[in-house]
Parts: C-alpha cells; sequence; structure tokens
C-alpha cells in the first residue's frame, strides 16, 4: 500500500504533540537526569539556545523517552498489532532501566502512542506512516536547527510551570 | 532505478541529512542529537524493511544500545561517573 | 532492497568511514564509528538476519563503553 503525503504529514503532528505534551508533563526539561545530560544542555545553552530547551534534548539523546516510546509503539503496532505494541512498552521500560532512568515517561508515552496509532488504523491511515512521522517529528526538535527548538521547548515549559 | 516506497525512503533521506549534519558539527556534544536522529531513522527503517514481530526486539535492541553509547560518551565528556 | 536505498545506506557508512579517519578527537571519532555502525543495520535487516542484527546492534555499543573506560577522563588531560 503506498503511503500518501497528506496521512504523513498529519501523523508527524499527532506525533510530535504526543511526545511532546508527555515529556513537558513529566518535567523533563526541568534538569538534567544524567550527567551527560546536563552536559549536552550546557553545550547548547553556549551556542545560543535556552537551558531548559537544551536538558530536554539532553535528556532525549541520552535515555528513551516518550519520543522513543512512540516511534518503538507505532513499529509494534506495524508488525504485530495491539499486542506488539504493549510489547515494546516492556521493551522501553527495560531500556529505560538499563540507561538509569525511572522510566515513566517512556512507558507512558508507548501506552497512549499503542492507543492513538490503532485508532488511527482504524480510519484509513497505516502504522507505516506514523513510523516515518515520528522519525520527520524527531527531526524537527533535534536536527534543524538546535537554537530555535530549544528556545521553542523552553517556552513551552514556562506554560508547564503556569 | 527502480524506486522504493515513500515512506522507507524519506526514512532513508534523513538518516543521510543527519549523519551530513554529523560529520559538518563541531562541537562534539552537539553532534549527539543529531546521531540521535540516525538511530530514530535506522530504527524505523528495520522495521519497514522486514514487518516481522522479532524485528521488534531488534529494532529496541538497536535503538536502546545507540542510546546507552549516546549516554556513555556523554557522561564521560562530562568527567564520568567516579566508579568507572 | 533497491539500488537508491543501497546508495543512501552505502554512503553513510563510507561517510562515517571517512569522518573516523579524518577527526582528532577521541570522542568525534567514537561517534563516527556510531554512524558506520548505523549504515549496515538495513542491510543486515534486509537479508532476514535478525538474529545477527541483534548481536550486532548490542556489541557495538558495548565495545565503544569498554573504549571509554580504557582513555583517559578528559578533565585529566593536560
Amino acid at each position: 500500500m503506498p503511503a500518501d503525503p497528506l496521512h504523513i504529514l498529519i501523523a508527524a503532528m499527532v506525533s510530535w504533540v504526543n511526545f511532546v505534551t508527555i515529556d513537558v508533563f513529566f518535567k523533563l526539561p526541568e534538569r538534567g537526569g544524567v550527567s551527560g545530560a546536563t552536559e549536552i544542555g550546557r553545550h547548547i545553552e553556549e551556542g545560543g539556545g535556552a537551558l531548559h530547551g537544551g536538558y530536554m534534548m539532553g535528556n532525549i539523546v541520552s535515555s528513551p523517552d516518550a519520543s522513543a516510546g512512540t516511534l518503538l509503539a507505532s513499529c509494534g503496532v506495524y508488525a504485530a498489532g495491539i499486542p506488539g505494541g504493549l510489547f515494546a512498552a516492556l521493551l522501553v521500560y527495560v531500556g529505560n532501566r538499563i540507561c538509569y532512568d525511572p522510566g515513566y515517561a517512556g512507558t507512558t508515552g508507548c501506552i497512549t502512542a499503542t492507543f492513538i496509532v490503532y485508532g488511527f488504523t482504524l480510519i484509513g491511515f497505516s502504522a507505516a506512516e506514523f513510523i516515518v512521522g515520528m522519525v520527520i517529528a524527531i527531526l524537527t526538535i533535534q536536527g534543524i536547527s538546535h537554537v530555535h527548538s530549544s528556545r521553542l521547548l523552553s517556552t513551552l515549559w514556562r506554560w508547564r510551570q503556569g | 532505478m527502480n524506486w522504493p516506497d515513500i515512506a522507507l525512503a524519506l526514512c532513508g533521506i534523513i538518516a543521510l541529512y543527519a549523519a551530513v549534519r554529523v560529520v559538518l558539527e563541531k562541537d562534539t556534544m552537539r553532534k549527539l542529537p543529531f546521531l540521535n536522529v540516525v538511530s530514530f531513522a535506522i530504527s524505523g527503517s528495520i522495521i519497514l524493511l522486514i514487518p516481522h514481530p522479532l524485528a521488534i526486539v531488534a529494532a529496541a535492541a538497536y535503538f536502546v544500545g545507540s542510546t546507552l553509547e549516546s549516554n556513555a560518551i556523554a557522561s564521560k565528556y562530562a568527567g564520568g561517573p567516579k566508579n568507572e | 532492497m533497491n539500488e537508491f536505498l543501497m546508495i543512501v545506506f552505502g554512503a553513510m557508512v563510507i561517510l562515517g568511514g571517512i569522518a573516523t579517519i579524518i577527526s582528532r578527537d577521541l570522542f568525534d571519532k567514537l561517534i563516527s564509528l556510531g554512524i558506520i555502525v548505523a549504515g549496515i543495520m538495513p542491510f543486515l535487516a534486509d537479508r532476514g538476519l535478525l538474529d545477527v542484527l541483534t548481536a550486532t546492534a548490542l556489541i557495538a555499543p558495548l565495545s565503544t563503553i569498554f573504549i571509554l573506560m580504557a582513555i583517559r577522563r578528559r578533565a585529566d588531560e593536560p
């Protein structure tokens, strides 16, 4: 089944909203979880970005969080349906424990993404569109411009703090 | 040249783009987010190439391994935990 | 796998190899080695070697961690 570019765009936006909401809700931008994440945040700030957005990007790099959960949940639904998504959540939890992380954000993101992706497959989307959509979503955060994305994430963090 | 499915082609192009950005970036710590994009794109490509239930384990193992590598490099660069 | 993907992932392996050779810093070399490993994975997946892929995906980061244990800390460098 050939993928539709419009569906990929919608899937990218849904994945972006899912993982950024869960990451900000679980206070990932507050501080670096491990010393490496703190160091990445400091270097992004030196390059002109914002500190709390840099911490969140460092946390995404150094342990599997809700973004990895969304990707692996789409992979699981693509290969094996709902049980595949829940199995992927177990794998994300194990991966979080390996990286010295509590693992709430990754597991929660994986389980919510499983049901979101399954719901979208019922209305004509393909799970493959969500896989490439999540790759595009992580590209907009980590791969285009660190300065602008860290400022955007810091703005969202200020809203979360109220 | 026959063209692949658009999803797989996008994953490949994004992986190559992020790899080029890793090589061009000067600061060592700012390379790591681009390497993270590479591992996302490659994990997606693995599943899209072979949709088999065991491929979930393979993609998760690759992703977690790559994350662990980035984590170790970053903490070593920062000075490292004292017990290493 | 068709020619387009072969060219893309092969270019990643070659790019990672060149970057490993020409970069000066040890950490830069290790990150470039990560690109080579990333470029190999889709070829293994395309041939259906999922067990080899899983083993390679676990061996590569562990060897990186052992290399990191062997080098000096950056703070200790003069």
